[in-house]
């Protein structure tokens, strides 16, 4: 339940500090949470002095850097580097987002770069999400339709194809899941704004028609009602997206839907 | 294996937004809230018993101490109403937006200080 300290083997220490050693005058010290499970040593914070006369514009550019010139070492996921694959969602600098969307420029001080909050780590910045996907297949994500015709097209109006907008263009990177402090405290539970996001994206599917069963589902206790509109969700959401409306929308429809 | 596998830093890292600030102290106000109900209930029921725990309850809640709780029950209280509303008016679906969230949880902080100022001087007969 509700723990606000870290456990004690995941208490950070301080770890090594790379010194830089390209003789740079513009040097930026980058603070990264470190934890390598072939040792038995507890997650560290190793800082590097990087030189951002040769730097582009993003963190996920700092990150590379690092593990290209200075430690090789260093793992973390990225993939398309233009805020499609939600592969590279990080806590940087206190705040849940893409390091390949987030301009370094618009951090002041040093940057501190964390894995996803509250998650199992597996290495340095990758974070366990595994219980997130279980809870995704949950909802089952996909369109259920019972008419007998398969072969044709479901037609669906510009109207209704508009209400999912702003609900389908979620990449799943759990950047809003994991900055709920309700899904910190209940994540086994309550499923999150990502989820919860998908969830309200199938049950305004004009063409989907398992829609009662789908709200019927979600109408839960532990599942949807842990939303207490932090909306650290929305705050977090590197494609603009609002899942704690999404939430409230699910929650207007269980108000006033006879289930 | 299993268990030596660290815990992902949470609270102790992230950011404080205006929502979220508002958001834990909505629950705590809540709950300072219920027991002040209770204390007041339980201090009016005491009044019965007569005029020597009158006075006892005068000069405590006469004293510095007394009247610094006074105050902080007046803010709690301003503060879970106009709250109260922000979520009422959220629970409509309304004011989800990023910027909204923010300038009504700034009049939520900004208004329980000014109704407190207000209900201190309702209280001292100043109108």
């Amino acid at each position: 339940m509700l723990q606000i300290n870290l456990p004690e083997n995941s208490k950070v220490k301080k770890g090594n500090y790379f010194k830089d050693k390209t003789g740079s005058k513009n040097l930026r010290k980058v603070n990264v949470y470190r934890w390598d499970p072939s040792t038995e040593e507890g997650p560290r914070i190793d800082t590097y002095e990087v030189d951002m006369d040769n730097c582009p514009s993003k963190v996920l550019d700092i990150l590379n850097k690092i593990k290209n010139e200075i430690d090789s070492t260093l793992a973390y996921r990225r993939s398309c580097a233009h805020g499609v694959c939600g592969s590279c969602a990080m806590n940087i600098s206190g705040k849940n987002g893409l390091a390949c969307t987030t301009p370094h420029a618009e951090i002041n001080g040093d940057i501190n770069i964390y894995p996803l909050p509250h998650l199992k780590v597996k290495k340095d910045l990758i974070g366990d999400l595994d219980g997130l996907y279980k809870q995704y297949k949950s909802i089952e994500p996909w369109l259920k339709s019972n008419s007998k015709s398969e072969t044709k097209e479901i037609i669906q109006s510009k109207e209704d194809r508009a209400k999912l907008d702003g609900a389908y263009e979620c990449i799943m990177c759990a950047c809003c899941s994991t900055s709920c402090p309700s899904y910190w405290w209940n994540g086994d539970k309550y499923l999150g704004p990502a989820v919860l996001l998908q969830a309200y994206r199938w049950i305004i599917d004009s063409r989907d028609e398992e829609r009662q069963a789908r709200l019927k589902k979600v109408a839960d206790e532990l599942k949807l009602y842990r939303c207490h509109t932090i909306l650290n969700c929305t705050s977090a959401c590197p494609k603009g997206l609002n899942p704690a409306k999404a939430i409230a929308e699910i929650k207007k429809m269980l108000a006033t839907a006879n289930i | 294996m299993e268990n030596k596998t660290p815990l992902s830093p949470h609270i102790q890292i992230y950011k404080w937004h205006i929502s979220s600030l508002v958001s834990i102290s909505h629950r705590i106000t809540g709950i300072i809230n219920i027991i002040a109900v209770t204390f007041i209930c339980l201090l009016a029921s005491i009044l019965i018993l007569g005029e020597t725990n009158y006075k006892f309850f005068y000069s405590f809640l006469s004293s510095t101490i007394g009247k610094f709780l006074i105050l902080g029950l007046i803010w709690s209280f301003s503060f879970q109403i106009l709250s109260e509303i922000r979520h009422a008016i959220m629970d409509l679906g309304y004011g989800f937006e990023l910027k909204t969230t923010k300038i009504t949880g700034l009049m939520v902080i900004f208004g329980s200080i000014v109704l407190t100022i207000f209900f201190y001087l309702v209280g001292k007969n100043f109108f």
